[in-house]
């Protein structure tokens, strides 16, 4: 119940711009009927789609673990030439980063885009920045604000501010990205709601105006319980979508982006991804690099080629172990998985990959953006139409 | 009495840490190392003179009995030899196996070997065998020459704890530094960090800087063939105990840290640095526990771990061309041990951009 009214609210004013749309662009009827249908979002579970074999976390996102908060900030403004639809996503790893830094790696799948403040977390292994997601022209302004948000947060009794993470996505072809309409206070607004539980999905924040397989993307995420001996651990991914194009797109292996009719984006500038993994199992930077790659191996099974314009970055974090700030402390007790048991893990790693590229899509609503350009939301009633038919081929076929 | 300490030049320069009591990579508890020496004339089936000189030296991180896993990492400056187990160095950060040096031709043999060698011990599994390749061929027939297996797995069990010999031995034997004689160096440092001591130990294969100038003149005549690149091999092991990425930030500053002089001397030579801790050993037997429990240093302890690191590879460096005895090799060639003026030409701060 929750979820539902939860979507509502996601969709808020931004429905309106696809009624927009639909006075536009559409005029066959029977497609007005699937198009209205198409924009009541719901998460790939929500319509049948189950990607794997294991078990979601409670609330089937990154915030399955402890401690781990996602915020946004989405600004939609003006209509037609000069409309701007972007906004930023921050990601909260605990409660306070600066103090209590975890282990952290890097994957660069395809380095066409930017991930800001990596290179030290490539020396020194450690996580010390909340991390922000947004569209490219608006990193100066994020680290600007993120900047100001750990400096004033810093305990200055402990040296200077780590290098913040800013991660981009090109949202150019829906928001007329030039006028970098973002200020520091939509980045503190971005933080100030950050929190735990459900995740907003879709059209928000930094994912406002991302176009991923020539659909609607944006923001989207999953997670995994992974079962290990006498304990659990849990892997959540939050993805923001802004890559590959429509031909390649396969839904839990089924050749979906090729079937779909209708719909069509015609500016075809879709490009990028960045991908978080969090985890609460003791990884060490070594491990998380492991998890990282796998994640593009889930990106892949969604169809992604990782296209020469896609910046495809992937960024890993445990929050296991707790790493006190700063480096003059002299032994720390530390865990780590064994290497044999850490399988598992890459399985959780692909499978919620997966899951939350396609969650980006399902949750998404159309967007109508810059110059009138329409991102149409993935038709849902078309892809389980779609999905039933490959399936009920492969049962025949099977027999 | 040519050992480095006895250099009043150097000694100041190079001992801001202790030395271990053995000054060698053996005052790592556990580090074992051995040479096997192949020094012999013999005639192939034409009637052609072959000369070997040729050898390997291992080294054997800690008890091989058992399955542990040593967390490791590298570093290669421009490295143009063969590194084997280089993909689980890189991916998995561990050390499971003696490491080898040996000359690029014998790489197949010895990575064999260390497979027959582990099953010998009744393990399972021994993976992946590191065998680091040097090119010895200026005194080495390098093509007409193999090493039995026998001889590889001899030499793993025969290695031990004591100082390590230096010079013309074991794969030292056929190598050349700076024109002269190269070849196997060690040396050690102590330090304390959070009131305890730890040590970190070296050991060097120098062949390089054959291209540079201070030694034109001796480098052979016109019947020679051009001098080739070659590489300075560093194999390092501290007993603090050190996660991956704090390894590879440690081989990363060490080569960066050496006087530019060993390693800006052509844009061929290659610097490589292996380094292990021999802390926190993974004992798998059985697979091991699914979450393992470590007490590890903090990153503030990585800068003095590169300082002595950096002193131990130095002086490691001009023992391994102090102890190298003159070797006369293939074509004739005979290549002479360093003469003290030289080393301080090649080593003073007048000598070097950087000092040392």
């Amino acid at each position: 119940m929750k979820r539902r009214n939860f979507i509502k609210r996601t969709l808020g004013g931004a429905s309106l711009l696809s009624w927009k749309a639909l006075s536009s662009g559409i005029q066959d009827e029977s497609r007005m009927e699937d198009f209205h249908s198409s924009n009541q979002r719901k998460r790939a579970r929500e319509i049948g789609i189950r990607i794997g074999d294991l078990k979601t976390g409670f609330y089937n996102a990154i915030t399955d673990v402890e401690g781990v908060k996602v915020g946004h900030a989405t600004i939609v403004k003006g209509e037609g030439k000069g409309a701007v639809r972007t906004g930023v996503t921050v990601v909260l790893p605990n409660k306070n980063i600066q103090e209590e830094n975890l282990y952290a790696s890097y994957f660069n799948l395809n380095g066409w885009g930017e991930m800001t403040g990596i290179a030290p977390i490539e020396q020194t292994g450690r996580l010390e920045s909340p991390i922000f997601l947004t569209g490219t022209l608006n990193v100066g302004i994020v680290y600007d604000a993120a900047v100001e948000y750990l400096t004033k947060n810093n305990n200055k009794d402990h040296g200077t501010i780590a290098a913040p993470i800013i991660a981009e996505c090109d949202d150019s072809s829906l928001s007329d990205s030039r006028k970098r309409m973002i200020t520091g206070k939509d980045v503190f607004k971005a933080i100030e709601s950050a929190r735990g539980g459900l995740v907003e999905e879709g059209a928000v924040g930094g994912g406002t105006g991302m176009v991923t397989f020539d659909f609607k993307g944006g923001i989207g995420t999953s997670s995994r319980i992974i079962p290990m001996k006498d304990r659990e651990f849990t892997l959540g991914i939050l993805v923001m979508a802004n890559t590959s194009i429509r031909s390649q797109l396969r839904i839990d292996g089924f050749p979906v982006g090729k079937k779909i009719k209708g719909y069509e984006y015609e500016e075809g500038k879709s490009k990028s991804i960045i991908l978080i993994a969090a985890t609460n199992a003791p990884l060490l930077p070594f491990q998380l690099k492991k998890i990282a790659k796998r994640v593009a191996l889930g990106l892949a099974q969604t169809g992604a080629t990782s296209n020469t314009g896609s910046g495809d970055i992937i960024l890993a974090f445990s929050t296991a172990n707790k790493l006190p700030r700063g480096h003059s402390h002299e032994f720390l007790r530390i865990q780590s998985i064994n290497d044999f048991w850490i399988t598992p893990f890459y399985l959780a790693t692909v499978e919620a990959t997966q899951e939350a590229v396609i969650n980006a899509l399902t949750t998404s609503h159309t967007v109508v953006g810059r110059d009138g350009n329409t991102a149409y939301g993935l038709p849902l009633d078309q892809v389980q139409k779609i999905i039933k038919k490959y399936e009920i081929l492969k049962e025949k076929h099977l027999e | 009495m040519n050992r480095i300490q006895k250099l009043d030049l150097l000694k100041k320069d190079l001992r801001s840490f202790q030395p271990g009591p053995k000054n060698s990579i053996t005052d790592i508890k556990g580090v074992r190392v051995g040479h096997l020496t192949i020094n012999k004339d013999t005639q192939d089936q034409a009637g052609e003179k072959i000369s070997v000189r040729t050898g390997l030296t291992a080294i054997i991180p800690c008890d091989m009995m058992e399955e542990n896993r040593l967390f490791a990492g590298m570093h290669g400056f421009r490295s143009n030899t063969e590194i084997t187990g280089y993909q689980v160095t890189d991916d998995f950060c561990y050390l499971n196996s003696p490491v080898i040096l040996a000359n690029s031709r014998n790489i197949g043999r010895v990575y064999n070997a260390i497979f027959s060698f582990g099953f010998s011990l009744g393990r399972s599994e021994i993976w992946p065998p590191v065998a680091l390749g040097l090119d010895d061929s200026w005194l080495n027939d390098l093509d007409k020459f193999s090493i039995e297996e026998n001889q590889i797995i001899r030499l793993l069990q025969n290695c031990s704890s004591k100082p390590v010999e230096e010079g013309s031995a074991g794969v030292g034997f056929g190598l050349r530094a700076f024109g002269w004689k190269g070849g196997i160096g060690s040396s050690s440092r102590i330090f304390s960090f959070g009131g305890k001591k730890f040590h970190v130990g070296v050991m060097v294969a120098s062949n390089h800087g054959n291209l540079f100038s201070f030694n034109q003149k001796k480098q052979g005549t016109a019947k020679d063939s051009a001098p080739t690149p070659g590489s300075l091999n560093i194999v390092m092991s501290v007993d603090i105990p050190l996660v991956p990425y704090q390894i590879k930030t440690v081989a990363n500053s060490v080569v960066v840290g050496l006087p530019s002089i060993h390693t800006m001397t052509n844009n061929q030579d290659s610097v490589t640095c292996f380094l292990f801790s021999t802390a926190n050993a993974m004992s798998l037997k059985n697979e091991g526990p699914p979450v393992f429990n470590y007490r590890i240093a903090g990153d503030s302890v990585l800068d003095i771990v590169t300082r002595a690191g950096v002193e131990a590879v130095n002086e490691a460096l001009l023992n391994s061309l102090l102890k190298a005895s003159p070797v006369e090799g293939r074509l004739g060639r005979r290549v002479e041990t360093i003469p003290k003026a030289e080393i301080r030409k090649l080593f003073s701060k007048k000598g070097s951009s950087t000092g040392i």
